[in-house]
């Protein structure tokens, strides 16, 4: 009974220790169902569209998110000149944001908050996606180059909300195929489980 | 020094020294501890693989640079989807959308007409798995339609799908079958 005891004990502190929280989300997505049975890769570019259609992205990597902003920076440190003055704790803020949901113009006062606040889903306004300013494709074109200096092909998932409006998931799809990616994953929990 | 006399009995001092506490067994009944711990190994098991979500895989079509040759399609192999809202989706055989049917998501709505489509394309060309289903949708539509459209391909293994943009002609025929 002892050397069960002990090995249970065992499994039990290494499945404990193994266990990965998920980590709160700003955004409720009641995502589909589906009979797909597939797993979503671990490292995955995430666009989330919410119920009022507005899109997000999450990006999976921590340490690869700091080059992302810095090609954003370049990109539209001209336009926005706010951007090329941010300092090194916005920054880390930024590193530690698991969910990006502000235009490029908002980022500064974002950032500039406490990481406490990002929990609430009011501060985000969602990222630009329409043909006019679409930031959120600039956002994925720098995140799909950050990847390929590791050369990986940094795969794309679209986690939509149910009763999000069709048109908003269209306009993330064209997006991506304006930029020539044609496969991509559609985040869906399967079907007879509550997520 | 420290301890306690437990003994009870005694009081006239006769039996002090000859007392003897009960030696005690120090092994303990593990079982309900390994219960325990089982239950608890089996919770963290369960929920370290649920948790991970699943994935449907979705490829598009480039978008066409120039009008290339393409392959003819018959009439016969094409039905089309309209998503709209409430749950509904509009269909259509062929290539104009003359008269648009309706149907709704449950098994015996649009699995059969799928199916049925598929039987019809079998008997003309031979393969049902030629048949062609165009996905378009209204502004109306949510999400979940989409989705849903998408796993009755999967289910009834129809390959050759292709999401596209709704066009006049077949805004109007919707809006006339609504009675709009």
């Amino acid at each position: 009974m002892t050397a069960m005891c002990d090995v249970s004990f065992l499994l039990l502190t290494f499945f404990i220790l193994t266990a990965k929280f998920r980590p709160s989300e700003a955004i409720l997505i009641d995502s589909p169902t589906s009979r797909a049975e597939v797993k979503a890769p671990d490292d995955i570019l995430t666009i989330t569209v919410d119920e009022e259609g507005k899109a997000y992205i999450g990006f999976s990597v921590p340490k690869r998110r700091a080059a992302v902003l810095n090609t954003m920076i370049e990109r539209y440190g001209s336009k926005y000149p706010v951007l090329n003055i941010l300092t090194e704790a916005q920054k880390q803020n930024f590193v530690n944001l698991e969910l990006l949901g502000n235009s490029v113009a908002e980022l500064p006062d974002v950032l500039s908050r406490d990481p406490s606040e990002f929990s609430n889903a009011k501060l985000f306004t969602g990222v630009p996606k329409d043909s006019a300013d679409n930031q959120l494709g600039d956002w994925i074109n720098a995140a799909r180059a950050a990847a390929m200096n590791e050369s990986y092909d940094l795969p794309i998932a679209i986690k939509g909300d149910q009763v999000a409006n069709v048109m908003a998931v269209k306009d993330i799809i064209e997006t991506l195929r304006e930029r020539e990616i044609f496969r991509f994953h559609l985040i869906t929990s399967q079907e007879g489980k509550i997520d | 020094m420290a301890d306690l006399d437990t003994s009870s009995g005694g009081g006239s001092g006769r039996h002090q020294g000859k007392v003897r506490s009960k030696k005690l067994s120090t092994r303990v009944d593990l079982t309900p501890m390994v219960d325990l711990a089982f239950l608890l190994i089996s919770f963290f098991m369960l929920t370290t693989t649920m948790a991970k979500p699943v994935a449907m895989q979705l490829a598009m079509p480039q978008k066409p640079k120039e009008e290339k040759v393409k392959e003819p399609v018959k009439e016969s192999q094409v039905i089309t989807f309209i998503l709209d809202e409430n749950n509904v989706v509009w269909y259509y055989e062929g290539l104009a959308p003359d008269e648009v049917k309706k149907t709704t998501f449950s098994p015996d709505g649009l699995r059969k007409v799928i199916l049925d489509k598929q039987q019809k394309v079998g008997r003309v060309l031979g393969d049902p798995k030629k048949t062609i289903a165009l996905i378009k949708m209204t502004p109306d539509a949510v999400y979940k339609n989409l989705i849903d459209i998408l796993d009755e391909m999967d289910i009834t293994q129809n390959e050759i799908f292709a999401i596209q943009d709704l066009v006049e002609p077949e805004l109007a025929a919707v809006k006339e079958a609504k009675g709009e």
